[in-house]
């Protein structure tokens, strides 16, 4: 084949490469998360071929649904109370095990080791783990603590017993993230600190965190995300329930489309979650940028 | 190697891309291994007698109505499968499910009048029958006969009132911690489980032409009723004792009578095999009131075999196959000569939920699917927030009146 230029001839050629796994990205996920938005507009029933075009009355529901409410505001005190505290713990976590410490490799292993267990085994384990005759209950009297509850259908504490499952389940896998950015990090910045004097806990604070950031920006973006699509562990932990205290928003979805056969309706609320994980993102990328230095 | 991916795809792609199967389609769901083995016999019964109709048994393992429903959305749905009776109003509603009279009326062995008029009528929509019911199971009382005995009673409990005195003086602290961890009764904060006693108190939660009738005096009344058992500590709930549903807490003796279906008993055999248990029908309040659950064999519209599929059903539902399906106690049957002909009359055990059926009410409940999930909501909010009853009632009445069919 003849090329104007090598120019030309690169582009070819990478277009050519890339063809193939584009097209399978543009079949299983391009075109589905268009086709979405298009149904959310449709009264659309998988049962029934009449599939009437509602406009945005799917829309103007879902904002007059107390129970759709009630998922945008448990999915934002989730993601409000998880994000923050995944985060520090995970870097908290990185900065010990960057440490020469006896044991590390067992350390990294043990924290990394949740992140690769089955979301859904994990859950089954703290359902137990938070039931009336579980673990937490009796380490708590243990302690001396008077505690009978069961963790899971309590309206009050349903919501943060997931969210603290789900910072033990996905710190780990943050905490590899940020042990790579610290290995970048120089040591001679380090040496630096202590020739000027800095303890630990100032050399944390105003050379690893700064130092960090492009990966804390990447992680804070990985687990809004994944927080504001919590979806397994309230399946399987909480069924939204009791009284709609747990239901997110990913499980609204879910519900609706699968459960009642409202698909416009469960595409309508897939794609509020979508506006809203694409907002915060904005937001972050303008107010918390990964680099200013 | 993303080229090993492609495989598994193009076959999809050509599997995809032939013509439809000559042979029916039969798929259900499976909960235990000895079901699945009860059906095969079932089959293999029929192929013995049908030696013409080819088929092939394609079970569903988990997440049913899901894949059901795509599969239909689809357009590639089983030619004959199962559906739960309290999830059909919907699918006779979207009309995606063949009637089946016509196919009743040349059949000579179907014999539609042998079945218990509850289930005969079970599937019939806007004056179509869509289905007929495989087996039924309805909700009866278990007893523990070793604690009735330490507590001197002796018969089941027979009205509300002894339920509730019986629950009372099985309530103990065995242990002598100070805290009761023997309970009476247990139920559960599940709409299924308060509708008896609103049956049995006159009420309803929907009546059969579709007015909402959850708030009214005598649902109120009954779910009062209900609770008192529960707030009154004489009886308890799975969470309380970390167990996963009734049946766990009777099977561990934790509570001395529970509410359940047959599914019970196998539980009971595999869990507790020296657990000396009695069953009687359900105690009543104003008059006898039970719900009854069912299962529906039913033929999609879009099916390419209607007719070896009917032939099928007819054998499947019809007396030979039932007789095989429900011999065995594991599922009852809804055909009165089968009962009669496997002796369940006779057996104290099964002959008490055959008595149910007489005034069994079933569980079907003519509305949009959400109703169920917001009735669930109600009865978590009266127990787990100790919502005012009737307050709850009369707000859940008002937000099922959104999901009724028209």
């Amino acid at each position: 084949m003849k090329f104007k230029s090598r120019k030309k001839e690169q582009l070819f050629w990478g277009y050519l490469f890339l063809a193939f796994p584009l097209l399978l990205l543009s079949i299983f996920v391009f075109f589905p998360i268009g086709f979405a938005f298009v149904v959310s507009f449709y009264d659309w029933n998988l049962l029934i071929p009449d599939k009437p075009f509602v406009g945005l009355g799917n829309y103007f529901e879902l904002f007059k649904d107390p129970v759709f409410i009630k998922a945008i505001k448990n999915t934002i005190i989730y993601t409000i109370g998880v994000v923050p505290v995944q985060t520090l713990l995970s870097l908290f976590l990185a900065f010990i095990m960057n440490q020469k410490i006896r044991g590390r490799a067992f350390f990294r292993t043990a924290f990394y080791i949740p992140a690769i267990t089955s979301s859904v085994v994990t859950s089954i384990i703290f359902v137990w783990i938070y039931s009336k005759p579980g673990l937490l209950n009796y380490g708590l009297n243990a302690l001396g603590v008077d505690s009978n509850i069961d963790w899971l259908t309590n309206p009050v504490t349903v919501l943060p017993s997931i969210m603290i499952l789900n910072v033990w389940t996905t710190s780990g896998y943050f905490m590899v993230s940020f042990l790579a950015g610290l290995q970048n990090i120089p040591a001679s910045l380090y040496e630096a600190a202590k020739i000027d004097g800095a303890n630990q806990w100032q050399q944390f604070w105003k050379i690893t965190v700064p130092m960090v950031r492009p990966v804390t920006y990447f992680v804070v973006i990985m687990s809004l995300i994944g927080c504001f699509q919590v979806f397994d562990q309230i399946f399987i932990m909480s069924s939204g329930g009791p009284d709609n205290a747990s239901t997110t928003m990913s499980y609204f979805v879910y519900q609706n489309s699968f459960k009642y056969f409202r698909f416009g309706f469960g595409a309508a609320s897939a794609a509020v979650l979508a506006l809203l994980i694409f907002a915060t993102t904005l937001i972050q990328k303008k107010y918390f940028p990964p680099d200013v230095y | 190697m993303k080229h090993v991916f492609l495989i598994p795809f193009c076959t999809l792609l050509l599997l995809s891309c032939t013509k439809q199967a000559d042979y029916v389609r039969f798929t259900s769901w499976q909960s235990s291994p000895t079901e699945e083995r009860i059906i095969r016999q079932t089959l293999t019964d029929f192929e013995k007698e049908h030696p013409d109709v080819a088929y092939q048994f394609q079970p569903i393992p988990g997440n049913y109505p899901e894949k059901i429903q795509l599969m239909l959305g689809t357009g590639k749905a089983p030619d004959l499968f199962w559906l739960k009776g309290d999830t059909a109003p919907a699918y006779m509603d979207f009309e995606v499910l063949e009637p089946l009279d016509p196919f009743v009326s040349i059949d000579q062995n179907f014999d539609e009048a042998d079945f218990f008029p509850v289930f005969r009528d079970a599937f019939r929509h806007k004056g179509k029958n869509y289905g007929y019911a495989k087996d039924f199971n309805a909700y009866v009382l278990f007893y523990n006969k070793k604690l009735f005995a330490e507590a001197g009673l002796i018969g089941p409990p027979k009205n509300w009132e002894e339920l509730y005195d019986f629950s009372k003086r099985l309530t103990k602290d065995t242990d002598g911690d100070g805290k009761n961890d023997q309970f009476g009764f247990v139920i559960e904060p599940s709409i299924d489980i308060a509708l008896p006693f609103a049956l049995q108190n006159g009420g309803e939660l929907v009546a059969e032409d579709g007015t909402v009738r959850v708030g009214e005096p005598e649902f109120i009344e009954a779910l009062n009723f209900f609770m008192s058992l529960y707030r009154d500590g004489v009886s308890t709930i799975p969470a309380d004792q970390g167990a996963a549903w009734m049946g766990d807490v009777f099977s561990r003796e934790q509570c001395a009578m529970t509410i359940s279906g047959s599914w019970l008993i196998p539980y009971l055999r595999d869990n507790s095999p020296d657990l000396e248990y009695g069953v009687s029908e359900l105690p009543q309040g104003k008059k006898r009131g039970t719900l009854a659950f069912t299962v529906a064999m039913v033929i999609p519209k879009q099916s390419n075999h209607k007719k070896e599929a009917w032939t099928m059903l007819s054998y499947l539902a019809g007396k030979e196959g039932m007789k095989t399906w429900t011999n065995s106690g594991i599922a009852l049957p809804t055909r009165k000569s089968v009962a009669l002909s496997n002796g369940f009359y006779e057996d104290s055990v099964l002959n008490t939920f055959m008595q149910s059926v007489e005034y069994a009410k079933l569980y079907k409940i003519n509305m949009k699917e959400r109703w169920y999930d917001e009735s669930q909501a109600a009865m978590q909010g009266i127990f787990y927030k100790n919502k005012d009853i009737e307050k709850t009632l009369k707000e859940l009445g008002k937000t099922l009146e959104k999901y009724t069919l028209d």
